[in-house]
């Protein structure tokens, strides 16, 4: 049991924590606000961290949690429309593309066709083929069994294939 | 032997104990589909690392570097959150079927879209309504002209009582969006955000949308999206409108007709 959390390495995970967060929400500012809120929750828990534990991973649960219980509570107060949209895929997907990348087209392609999954599978994609989990710390972060991990895998990846093998993204501009 | 999904997924993630690496690349050799969907699965788990890696590099907010370093007093989240996914949902519900009008008149829907939305979530942040203050305006431009890769002015509303808060960037899908507050003596707030097109980009006289409360005026000038949106009337946002056209166009310029 910790009564502080080593700051140094709070630091240090905040790029991927925002990371992870741009996945969750599907854009930038309410990704900060996400990484904000979560970093607050593990003061609020952290004697709950075991020193030399992965602390990648205990912020993550955390991340995952507070965002589950956001959109649970958004959900309440929106009654019956999903905000996230999950069933048409990531309809609020708007994560940055850099400047340096605009010009790789199957990069564009993939970035926005990963944003049409449905979140719980982009999610656990993400954190297997990007944050370079271990499955069963992917199980850990978000609560389910591995093989429920392994199979929206096989879903994610099967359908990313699937997606970019059709025409490019359209564009939002209509001029 | 079959090679099942699981072991598929851990030879591409890297994941596989060295004894089994074998037994799949056997398999992969014997079966092209499975060679094709093992490669299709590695070429997008190298982009989606080429994409998402980038992220890493971007400055980290001061405000969460201050999350960080200390414990907060009270989770300021909840109150905030509600309210503005409320809100959404409000916005969001409006505007639901209006795209295919706003697309014949050949103005990019999502943009204006986005501006009703990120006009109500902003100017209800009590807290945190901008992230540069207008105290410090000649860095606010400074800022907003590296960001958007082009000249930022901050129109002047004194003369129609409305006085600069500051800004914020706002990540689009393509290009980001700079949005600018503003705020009279009665505390009505109004937004300016503009984004930039590809050049040759027609432009595209003023149009006007009402959700919620929330009136916009949208334009397209010089190869930018403009929006101007507040709870005002319809003739009140039209004068702060063309004022706000006539100081980012230049002095010489005339009004688009409405």
């Amino acid at each position: 049991m910790a009564v502080t959390l080593p700051h140094n390495d709070l630091v240090a995970a905040i790029p991927r924590l925002r990371r992870y967060a741009r996945v969750l929400t599907g854009e930038s500012t309410r990704a900060d606000d996400l990484v904000q809120d979560t970093l607050a929750r593990a003061w609020e828990k952290r004697a709950l961290w075991q020193d030399g534990t992965d602390l990648r991973a205990w912020l993550f649960t955390i991340m995952h949690n507070v965002f589950v219980n956001q959109r649970a509570m958004a959900r309440r107060d929106a009654r019956t429309v999903s905000l996230d949209d999950d069933e048409n895929g990531g309809a609020a997907w708007q994560v940055p593309v850099a400047a340096t990348q605009f010009t790789r087209v199957e990069l564009l392609e993939t970035m926005q066709s990963v944003g049409k999954l449905p979140a719980e599978q982009r999610e656990v994609l993400i954190l297997a083929a990007v944050e370079e989990m271990r499955y069963e710390e992917i199980a850990t972060v978000m609560g389910i069994p591995v093989g429920t991990v392994m199979s929206r895998l096989s879903r994610a990846r099967d359908k990313l294939r699937r997606m970019t093998g059709e025409p490019s993204v359209q564009l939002k501009m209509v001029k | 032997m079959p090679i099942d999904d699981n072991l598929l997924h851990a030879w591409v993630d890297g994941q596989l104990p060295a004894e089994r690496a074998g037994d799949v690349e056997a398999a992969l050799a014997r079966d092209p589909e499975l060679a094709a969907r093992a490669s299709a699965w590695r070429a997008h788990t190298a982009l989606l690392r080429e994409g998402m890696d980038a992220w890493l590099a971007e400055p980290v907010p001061a405000r969460l570097i201050d999350a960080a370093a200390r414990k907060p007093d009270v989770a300021r989240w909840q109150p905030w959150f509600a309210a503005a996914a409320t809100l959404v949902m409000g916005v969001a519900l409006g505007w639901s079927g209006r795209d295919a009008t706003l697309a014949r008149a050949g103005i990019p829907t999502t943009f204006a879209r986005e501006a009703a939305f990120a006009h109500a979530i902003y100017t209800n942040d009590a807290r945190r309504p901008v992230e540069v203050a207008a105290s410090d305006s000649q860095a606010l431009v400074t800022w907003l002209t590296r960001r958007m890769g082009q000249t930022a002015r901050a129109p002047d509303l004194t003369s129609v009582g409305f006085e600069l808060v500051g800004g914020r960037l706002i990540a689009g899908n393509e290009k980001p969006t700079a949005l600018l507050m503003y705020e009279n003596a009665a505390k009505q707030r109004l937004t300016l955000q503009w984004r930039k097109l590809p050049a040759g980009t027609d432009e595209a006289q003023f149009r006007y949308d009402v959700e919620n409360g929330v009136g916009v005026f949208y334009w397209i000038d010089d190869a930018c999206a403009y929006a101007l949106s507040g709870s005002l009337d319809r003739r009140q946002l039209l004068a702060v409108a063309r004022i706000t056209y006539g100081q980012i166009a230049g002095p010489d310029a005339t009004p688009p007709a409405k």
